[in-house]
C-alpha cells in the first residue's frame, strides 16, 4: 500500500490538469483510499501516468541482428554494472534486454509495443521480452506480405483470409497486426519493390498494395482487435512520398488505422536535391480525418542504427551511405534490413527529417491522435525522448537548434513559422494517455481508480530535458522501481495478447500450404502459452470493431501557476 | 544480407557452397532446405537450380555440384576480390589470376551466372572463415553478395553447426550485446575475440575454474588450453563421457536435449525450434542442474557489496 501526497496531477484520461490530489495504491492498482503503508511526499512535484511507447523495436530477430552489427557502439556506451539486484548490460543504439528495461523505466516509461514480429521467429521475440524487466509489453505481428494471405486475397477469398489473419495473431501470441510496405516486401524477395498503391506486385497478377491495405484494415476491424491496423506505408523515406501517404489515408476512410512513424512519409520534392517538408499537407488532411492515429517517428541528430522490415528501403540506404548493411528475409512472411546511420545537421535530407518530425507533432492539433516516438532506434534511441519533449515545449530552444541548419534547409521546412509550445497536459497525452488509448489498453495511461498503478513523479525544474530524463520516482504496478536516480526493484513485466476468434477448420487448410513453403513442421510453428511470462489474454468480439480514436476535448485550465519553462 | 532457409528452398536458383562440405557435415541440408526441394517458383526442383562448389579439394559434396571450382589453399580472399572486380567491370591482372588456381573464364562464368540468377545464395563454411584471412574472407564474401544485389536478389549465410551454437550466440547477443568472446570481469560485458574467447583465456591460464556445457573442448582445443582445464576445478555437464569429462574434477550426467529434455534450439538461420522429448531420462536437464547450482549459491551470503556503482561511461 502506497499513498502519494501533495503532487500536481497531470492525468488527461480523466481530464485532470495540474490539480493537487493524493493517489492511493493497493494491489498494483489505484484505489480510492488506503490505510497504513508507505507515504511518498510529492509536494510540489509533477505526476504523470507511466509512459506508453506505441512503436518501438526492442526485442526479436531484427534488433538482435542490429546488436551483432554494432559492437563498436557497445564499447563506447553506458554500461550497467551488475549489482545484487540488477543484471549487467549495455545501453547505446541497440541496448541489451535488461538495459532496455532499466533505461525505459529510468525515464518513466512502463509499457512498450514491439512493433514488428514475424510469426516464424515470434518464439524468439517472446523469449527476449521475458528478459526485459519492469516493462509491460504488447507486440504486433507482420502480416501484409505473408504469401499465404496474399494468395487468398488474389483468389478473392476474403472470409478465409480473415481466419488466416486471426489464426496467425494467436499463433504468434501477438496483440495487434502490423503491415510494412504492403506488397513491397513480398516483391523484395525478387529484389523489387512496390512503391505506389496501384503498383503491380512482383509474383502476383491482380492485387496491389492498395488492395492489401484496404482488406487488412477491414479484417482487423471485423475481428475486433483492440489496436487498429498498425501501418508502415509504402514508399518510406523517398522525396515526394507525401502523395503515397495521402492516397493511403484516403483509402482508409471509414476504417480505423494507426499510421506508424509519419515523419518518414511526409516529404515533398522530386529527388534528394529538391526534397522539402510536406508535413503541412499531411497534417491538414490528418486533422480533418479522425479515424486515424499516428506516431511521430521523430529524428534527432546523432548516431543510430536503422531497423525495418522494409528490406528494399534498407538496400537503398546502404547504397546511399556505403555503410554496413544487414538484410534478413523471412520465408513466406516478411523481411528486415539493418543499416547503421548518422543523422547530421549539415545534411539537407537529415535536416528536413529532423524538422518534419517536430512539425507533425506541432501541426497535428489533436494530442490524442499523434504520439511521441522515434521509431526506436530508427530516428533516434528511445532514451532521447526528453530532448524531443524539450523541443516541443520550448519555441526558443527550437529556434536555437535551427541555427545549426543550413539556410537552404530552413527554406524547405515550416518549423521556423510554428510557435506552438506543448503544455505538460499535452505531453502527458502524447506520451501516455493517447498511446494507451490507441493500443486499447484501458488499464494504462490513466491515474484513475482501477487503472494499473504505473506512475512517474518528476521534480519540477526549468531544464525540461533534465526533468524528463531523471524522474524522482517511478512506480510500476504499485512498486517503487526508480527512486532518487537508483533502480530499486526490477519486477517482471506482463505481456498483453489477444485471442481473436477463427474457424478451427482453417488449420486443415493452412497445414498443406504451410508445409509447401516453410521449413519447420506446422505443429511447431505456434508459440506455446508457457513461453510467455505473465500473459494477459484479451478476447475479441468478432464483428465488433472498437470505437475510433478519441479526439481532444478542450484542455481544462491548469490548476496551478507552474514553472515558466 | 541473409534469409531464412525457407527462402532458399522456395526461391534460390543459384546456390554456392564455399569452403564447406555439407554432404558430410550437414547431411540433411541438401534434401531438406536447398538443392532437392521443389517449390512454387522452382517446380522441377534440382533441375531448376545451379550449384557451384568452391573448395581446395574435391569432397563428397562435389558429387552434388554442377560446377566445382578448385582453388589453391589460402587464396579465397584473392578469388573473392577478383570476382568483385569482374562484377564491377574492372581489369584484372592475369598474374594475380594465375595464383588462384582458377582461370579468368571460370570466374567470369561464375559472375555471369550469379547476375543471371533470379535468387542467388552463397553458403560459406569454416574452410573460408577459419583459414588464412579468417574474418576478412567472410567479409569479402558478404561484400560480394551485397554488391550482387545491384543486379539481382542475393543472400549469404554461414554453415553453422555443433549443436545449439547459434542459440548460445543469439542469447548472448540479447543479454550482453555480443555473440561470444565476452568477459564480465569489470561487472559488465566486454568483447574481444582473441583475448576473451574461451581458448585464449585458457591458454593464458587466466581462469581458476571452468563450467563446460554442451561442448567438448578437450577434444578440439590446443594442448595448453586442455592442460589448464585439467589443472583447475572443471565441471562438465554432459549426457556422455567425453574427452573433457575425463579430465574434469566433476562430471554431472544430464539428459539429452531433444531426446529426453525439452528446450529450444536455434537453427543456423536463427529460427527457434522447440525441442519435444520423446523419452524419459533418469538424469536432470542442464537447465535444472544450473538452476540448482544457482539456488545453492543464492543461499550463501552475497559475494558482492550491497551498493556498488550503477552505471559508468566506458570512455
Amino acid at each position: 500500500m502506497i499513498r502519494i501526497t501533495g503532487g500536481k496531477i497531470f492525468d488527461p484520461a480523466n481530464g485532470i490538469n495540474g490539480q493537487v490530489r493524493d493517489l492511493c495504491i493497493d494491489g498494483g492498482k489505484f484505489v480510492s483510499s488506503v490505510i497504513g503503508g508507505r507515504t511518498i511526499d510529492a509536494a510540489g512535484m509533477i505526476i504523470f501516468p507511466g509512459g506508453v511507447d506505441v512503436h518501438t523495436h526492442v526485442a526479436g530477430g531484427s534488433i538482435n541482428f542490429a546488436r551483432a552489427m554494432t559492437p563498436e557502439d557497445h564499447r563506447r556506451t553506458t554500461a550497467f554494472i551488475r549489482t545484487q539486484s540488477r543484471r549487467s548490460g549495455l545501453g547505446g543504439m541497440a541496448p541489451t534486454t535488461f538495459a532496455t528495461g532499466y533505461l525505459y523505466a529510468g525515464m518513466g516509461w512502463t509499457t512498450v509495443n514491439e512493433a514488428a514480429v514475424p510469426v516464424l521467429s515470434a518464439r524468439h521475440t517472446h523469449e527476449e521480452m521475458r528478459d526485459i524487466p519492469i516493462l509491460d509489453k504488447t507486440s504486433c505481428v507482420l502480416m501484409a506480405n505473408n504469401e499465404i494471405f496474399l494468395d487468398l486475397l488474389e483468389a478473392g477469398e476474403f472470409e478465409r483470409a480473415k481466419d488466416v489473419i486471426a489464426w496467425h495473431v494467436w499463433a504468434a501470441k501477438a496483440y495487434g497486426v502490423k503491415a510494412v510496405n504492403p506488397g513491397g516486401v513480398a516483391a523484395w524477395k525478387w529484389g523489387k519493390d512496390a512503391k505506389q498503391l496501384t503498383d503491380p506486385i512482383e509474383g502476383y497478377n491482380s492485387i496491389t498494395p492498395g488492395t492489401i491495405i484496404g482488406r487488412l484494415a477491414q479484417i482487423i476491424d471485423e475481428l475486433g482487435l483492440p489496436h487498429p491496423m498498425h501501418l508502415h506505408c509504402n514508399n518510406l523515406g523517398a522525396p515526394g512520398n507525401v502523395w503515397t501517404t495521402l492516397e493511403t489515408m484516403k483509402l482508409l476512410e471509414g476504417r480505423r488505422a494507426h499510421i506508424a512513424h509519419l515523419q518518414y512519409h511526409a516529404y515533398g520534392g522530386d529527388d534528394w536535391d529538391t526534397m522539402r517538408s510536406a508535413s503541412a499537407e499531411v497534417a491538414e488532411y490528418f486533422n480533418t480525418h479522425t479515424n486515424m492515429t499516428t506516431d511521430a517517428g521523430a529524428v534527432l541528430f546523432g548516431d543510430t542504427v536503422t531497423i525495418t522490415a522494409d528490406g528494399p528501403w534498407q538496400h537503398l540506404l546502404y547504397k546511399l551511405t556505403g555503410r554496413k548493411w544487414g538484410n534478413l528475409d523471412v520465408e513466406n512472411e516478411t523481411g528486415c534490413g539493418i543499416v547503421p546511420y548518422t543523422y547530421r545537421p549539415s545534411n539537407l535530407v537529415n535536416s528536413i527529417q529532423w524538422a518534419v518530425g517536430l512539425e507533425l507533432l506541432l501541426l497535428i492539433n489533436d494530442p490524442w491522435r499523434i504520439f511521441l516516438s522515434t521509431d526506436h532506434p530508427n530516428g533516434a534511441c528511445f532514451w532521447r525522448y526528453p530532448e524531443i519533449i524539450q523541443l516541443l515545449m520550448s519555441y526558443d530552444f527550437r529556434k536555437d537548434c535551427m541555427t545549426k541548419l543550413s539556410p537552404i534547409a530552413r527554406e524547405r521546412i515550416t518549423l521556423p513559422d510554428i510557435d506552438r509550445e506543448y503544455t505538460l497536459y499535452e505531453i502527458a497525452t502524447i506520451t501516455s494517455a493517447g498511446p494507451a488509448r490507441a493500443l486499447g489498453l484501458t488499464q494504462k495511461g490513466s491515474l484513475g481508480i482501477g487503472a494499473d498503478a504505473d506512475v512517474v513523479i518528476y521534480e519540477e525544474e526549468k531544464d525540461i530535458a533534465k526533468m524528463f530524463s531523471h524522474p524522482r520516482y517511478v512506480l510500476k504496478g504499485g512498486e517503487v522501481v526508480i527512486e532518487d536516480g537508483d533502480i530499486r526493484a526490477t519486477p517482471e513485466g506482463r505481456e498483453f495478447i489477444v485471442k481473436p476468434s477463427f474457424d478451427p477448420e482453417i488449420e486443415s487448410f493452412l497445414k498443406p500450404k504451410f508445409e509447401d513453403v516453410y521449413t519447420m513442421s506446422f505443429e511447431n510453428y505456434p508459440v506455446e502459452m508457457e513461453r510467455l511470462e505473465h500473459a494477459d489474454i484479451r478476447e475479441c468480439i468478432n464483428g465488433q470493431a472498437p470505437s475510433p480514436p478519441r479526439t481532444a476535448e478542450k484542455e481544462p485550465d491548469r490548476a496551478d501557476e507552474g514553472v515558466e519553462f | 544480407m541473409t534469409c531464412t532457409l525457407g527462402e532458399v528452398k522456395n526461391r534460390a536458383d543459384f546456390i554456392v557452397y564455399w569452403g564447406g562440405n555439407p554432404a558430410e557435415c550437414h547431411p540433411r541440408h541438401f534434401t531438406k532446405y536447398t538443392l532437392m526441394q521443389k517449390s512454387k517458383f522452382l517446380p522441377r526442383g534440382r533441375k531448376d537450380r545451379t550449384m557451384i562448389l568452391v573448395d581446395i579439394r574435391e569432397t563428397k559434396s562435389g558429387g552434388a555440384a554442377d560446377i566445382f571450382l578448385q582453388i589453391r589453399p589460402g587464396k579465397d580472399f584473392e578469388v573473392l576480390t577478383i570476382l568483385r572486380a569482374i562484377l564491377k567491370g574492372q581489369h584484372v591482372n592475369s598474374s594475380i589470376v594465375a595464383e588462384t588456381g582458377l582461370t579468368l573464364e571460370q570466374m567470369t562464368d561464375f559472375i555471369d551466372r550469379a547476375k543471371k540468377a533470379r535468387f542467388g545464395c552463397m553458403f560459406f563454411g569454416m574452410g573460408l572463415s577459419m583459414t588464412r584471412g579468417k574474418h576478412m574472407n567472410s567479409a569479402a564474401l558478404l561484400t560480394l553478395a551485397a554488391e550482387l544485389n545491384a543486379f539481382t536478389k542475393f543472400v549469404a549465410m554461414p554453415m553453422r553447426g555443433h549443436g545449439n551454437v547459434t542459440g548460445a550466440d543469439v542469447i548472448m547477443r540479447w543479454q550482453t550485446g555480443f555473440p561470444f568472446g565476452i568477459t564480465f570481469n569489470r561487472g559488465y560485458p566486454r568483447y574481444n575475440p582473441g583475448e576473451f574467447s574461451t581458448v585464449d583465456v585458457l591458454v593464458r591460464g587466466d581462469t581458476d575454474a571452468a563450467l563446460i556445457l554442451g561442448a567438448d573442448p578437450g577434444a578440439t582445443m590446443p594442448q595448453p588450453a586442455i592442460d589448464h582445464l585439467a589443472r583447475i576445478p572443471t565441471i562438465v555437464l554432459d549426457p556422455k563421457v567425453t574427452h573433457t569429462s575425463r579430465l574434469a574434477r566433476v562430471h554431472i550426467t544430464t539428459s539429452v536435449a531433444g531426446i529426453s529434455a525439452p528446450g529450444t534450439a536455434y537453427r543456423m538461420d536463427e529460427i527457434p525450434l522447440p525441442l519435444k522429448p520423446a523419452l524419459k531420462s533418469p538424469y536432470p536437464t542442464d537447465e535444472e542442474v544450473v538452476r540448482r547450482i544457482n539456488e545453492a549459491v543464492a543461499r550463501k551470503p552475497h559475494w558482492m557489496p550491497a551498493d556498488g556503482p550503477m552505471t559508468i561511461m566506458q570512455h
